[in-house]
């Protein structure tokens, strides 16, 4: 594990690629420039040897995204960091009103090929404005690309395709992901558990620690919850001998469903496991999408583990709690699956 | 020695500048003194000694200091202070990260595996190691052990099966002399109304190997050219052994009365309960492939009947509940017209359960720890673990299901709560239940006098305090050693029995059978006592 790059460093190689192969990229944000290189510094190093094609800006969020949307418009490449995924709030008009909807309606006349790199999550004690998880309000918008990344995606291919692609994307980083090794599978393993990964251009990795077979249940997550859901996974092999399949999707909007409806069709029960809150959350439209397509595979309602509805804490036992942890995905596998922990 | 970690507490990044040591080296400092500051791209730090002595610095003021890293020691003596020393001379000394323990085996696993004196290491596998993998291997190696020992069995796995030990006897042991058998047949009633003792003196002189204390009811005979019955077997009355090859039976088996098998080899195990007007053969019963083997510890409850014309191989701790039948083929009409005749063996692996009054059809199998629900019919394999019932029987759920440690307590202390109330009913004085740091009572019988506890676990089996009488331990963990006189352990989750003991002890593991807890050493039969 040690000899696998960090995922900070992985994203900041891919960063560096990118700017080599294309003259068309431009990334934005705050705090950018080197020697700071950002405030989880992905972007450390670019400034130095392109100046003039990363720009640092003020704190202005809102007038970002119009930017950020004018040279993707005007046939430029817009790489938008955004340092907190909260601060998405501030574009929201841009995005719900302009990003999302020039394409269509301009009658294909134009696009808008922006990405937004932005990194969601608590568990670092930055209180109720810097560590929540806001993908849900994106899922809500039509026109736009949501991919999450995770510590075991690729994380240079999931960048560099979201440079590549025509259509707005939004690609979700995690705080505590950076600093963490890109654990990625070897030889269809990752340590103990199968993987596959789906072939879309951003893919899907199912995890299975007993060979896809005999599986107790679906365990469906993405980003900053992956880790804690294979620590659920494992921990309930080791333990019980109960075994879930995983699925880590890394886009989420459109909802790939594909990977989840093939994993329920093995196992018969599905949980889905998010770092945001519950209400309206990804969790709650997987879960209506799969009793939909996979109702008869179900033996029963699908659970939903995600953060409670209301601001995350900054004090590190508070927020704790009002996170879903470990013990939470253990337990909603017990309750789908009916297996007594 | 104390180390002062530059710890990842709300920083963005990965490294830290060491602006100024507070403390300089070498000199005293309290806990909760601040030693250093330090500078994130967010925040100035203070550091806090975490305790107190003298500290070495390991990073001069200026460095650049990776998150987790130690940057001072501090030492609480002078031995400590040298030792410190020397860490900063040796440079460039990270904070040994502790290893990532990778655990690739399941609890279960590890248990069975140190049961049977397993090295997990002998198990290559690129995923989890589960119970199924540690009992994979214990049945290759059961196979090697057997291998070849029948080519009538070629074709049939042995993976789940304990055959019993007599399986892979020598040919030689028990071969009786053909003229004795001739004169069995001469007057079958004559001999069978013999005693016991003169039907088994007449066995020993012909070249059976019979055993000490074993049993043949009145009107009972035993008829095949090779005869091993183990110490203890006993027939009820009006049974009937007959085979055409080979007959052994193990150690503290018995069979009530009317008790009947036939077929060509039977290799029944030791410790195995049978009850009344059991019928192990029927039609086909001399064919060569008419081959039946029971593990050890076996259950066939009352009027099971087992058709026996192709083998019927059933493991170690089955259960063959009243009644149930296994069929190795059927009669029919012609195959030509498009009648199904099959014949075909039957397995049931170890610790499988056949329910009361159901049918297991030939050619299935019944996986490890399976249980076939009452008055089903079972026509397709039953996969290991799984609970299966119906008219065709299919899979409705586990067989069991994990019980978590606080449950386990809990079982283990209603145990003897039971115990207690059913030693009580039965007209023993006992003491009232003393709830201490498990729970027990006395039971006050002059004759079976002792103490009945639980304990969750039991660390160190010598240092258990022998009570007036008897000692008897129920634990979920028993630790090493060997109990003192008159004390005996039982560990129920690992089945086993430390020490020795009396009627007490022999009533409280009548008890644990009836729960289905069967502890080593064994095979073993209730000689009566409290219960």
């Amino acid at each position: 594990m040690s000899g696998q790059p960090r995922c900070v460093q992985v994203l900041n190689g891919a960063l560096a690629e990118i700017f080599e192969t294309r003259d068309d990229v431009i990334l934005l944000g705050e705090d950018l420039l080197d020697p700071y290189g950002g405030a989880f510094k992905v972007s450390e190093g670019l400034s130095d040897r392109w100046p003039e094609r990363v720009l640092t800006t003020p704190i202005s969020e809102a007038s970002l995204f119009g930017v950020a949307a004018g040279m993707a418009l005007r046939g430029r490449r817009p790489i938008l960091e955004i340092m907190f995924g909260d601060f998405i709030a501030l574009g929201f008009d841009q995005i719900v009103n302009g990003i999302s909807k020039f394409r269509e309606m301009f009658d294909d006349q134009v696009a808008v090929p922006l990405v937004v790199r932005t990194p969601m999550g608590g568990r670092r004690g930055y209180g109720p404005t810097h560590s929540q998880s806001l993908e849900k309000l994106l899922m809500g918008v039509p026109g736009i690309v949501v991919v999450a990344t995770s510590e075991c995606h690729d994380l240079r291919a999931l960048l560099v395709s979201a440079v590549d692609d025509d259509r707005p994307v939004f690609l979700i980083e995690n705080k505590l992901m950076y600093g963490r090794p890109n654990r990625r599978p070897v030889g269809g393993y990752l340590d103990e558990l199968r993987v596959v990964e789906t072939e879309t251009r951003y893919p899907a990795l199912t995890f299975s620690g007993s060979d896809f077979e005999g599986g107790a249940a679906t365990i469906v997550t993405y980003g900053g919850m992956l880790p804690i859901v294979l620590e659920a996974a494992t921990e309930l092999i080791l333990e019980h001998e109960v075994f879930c399949e995983v699925v880590a999707l890394s886009q989420l909007l459109p909802l790939d469903l594909e990977p989840v409806v093939e994993s329920v069709a093995r196992t018969g029960a599905c949980v889905t496991a998010e770092e945001g809150g519950l209400t309206g959350g990804v969790g709650a439209e997987i879960a209506a999408r799969v009793q939909e397509r996979s109702w008869g595979d179900l033996r029963r309602p699908v659970q939903r583990v995600a953060a409670h509805d209301g601001v995350i804490p900054a004090a590190r036992e508070l927020e704790n709690q009002a996170l879903p942890g470990v013990r939470d995905v253990i337990d909603a596998v017990a309750a789908v699956a009916g297996v007594r922990i | 020695m104390i180390e002062i970690i530059l710890t990842r507490e709300d920083a963005n990044t990965e490294f830290a500048l060491l602006t100024e040591w507070l403390a300089d080296d070498g000199s005293e400092v309290r806990k909760h003194d601040v030693v250093c500051l330090v500078e994130t791209t967010k925040a100035s730090l203070e550091i806090e000694a975490p305790g107190a002595g003298t500290i070495v610095h390991l990073y001069a003021e200026g460095a650049e200091v990776e998150l987790g890293e130690r940057i001072a020691l501090i030492a609480e003596s002078a031995d400590e202070l040298e030792q410190a020393r020397g860490v900063r001379g040796s440079a460039a000394t990270p904070a040994a990260p502790a290893a990532p323990t990778s655990r690739k085996a399941t609890r279960k696993a590890v248990e069975l595996a140190e049961q049977h004196g397993i090295d997990l290491d002998a198990i290559e596998k690129q995923g989890f190691i589960t119970e199924r993998d540690v009992e994979a291997l214990l049945a290759d190696r059961a196979l090697e052990e057997v291998e070849g020992a029948s080519e009538v069995l070629a074709g049939i796995s042995l993976e789940g099966v304990s055959l019993p030990a007599s399986f892979t006897a020598d040919d030689s042991v028990g071969v009786v002399d053909p003229a004795f058998l001739a004169s069995l047949d001469d007057d079958r009633g004559a001999f069978a109304a013999l005693p016991s003792h003169e039907k088994l003196a007449a066995y020993r002189a012909a070249g059976a190997s019979v055993g000490e204390g074993v049993v043949l009811g009145e009107g009972t005979t035993v008829w095949a050219p090779r005869i091993v019955l183990e110490d203890g077997v006993s027939i009820g009355p009006r049974g009937v052994v007959r085979c055409v090859e080979v007959v052994a039976i193990g150690a503290l088996t018995m069979f009530g009365a009317d008790f009947q098998l036939r077929c060509r080899r039977a290799y029944l195990g030791a410790g195995i309960w049978g009850g009344r007007s059991i019928r192990f053969g029927g039609g086909g019963h001399r064919d060569p492939w008419a081959i039946l083997t029971v593990g050890d510890l076996g259950f066939v409850g009352d009027e099971v009947f087992v058709n026996v014309c192709r083998p019927v191989l059933i493991g170690r701790e089955v259960f063959l509940t009243m009644r149930s039948l296994l069929v190795t083929h059927n009669v029919g009409h012609s195959v030509l017209e498009g009648f199904e005749n099959r014949f075909a063996p039957i397995v049931l692996e170890d610790r499988s359960q056949v329910g009361l009054g159901t049918v297991v059809y030939a050619g299935c199998r019944v996986g490890r720890e399976a249980i076939v629900a009452s008055s089903s019919y079972v026509v397709s394999d039953i996969p290991a673990g799984k609970l299966a019932i119906g008219v065709p029987a299919k899979v409705a759920g586990d067989a069991r299901h994990s019980v978590s440690r606080p449950r386990q307590v809990d079982l283990g202390r209603r145990m003897v709560e039971d115990l207690h109330e059913l030693v009580s009913l039965r007209g023993h004085e006992v003491s009232p239940l003393v709830a201490d740091e498990g729970i027990a009572f006395e039971v006050l019988d002059p004759d079976a006098r002792g103490l009945v506890a639980f304990r969750e676990r039991v660390a160190d089996l010598r240092a258990v305090t022998p009570a007036e009488g008897e000692t008897v331990v129920l634990t979920l963990e028993a630790g090493s050693g060997e109990p003192p006189g008159g004390v005996a352990v039982i560990d129920l989750l690992a089945r086993r029995l430390h020490g020795s003991g009396g009627v007490l002890l022999d009533s409280v593991r009548e008890f644990c059978r009836k729960r289905g807890i069967r502890v080593e050493p064994g095979p073993w039969r209730y000689p009566g006592g409290l219960i």
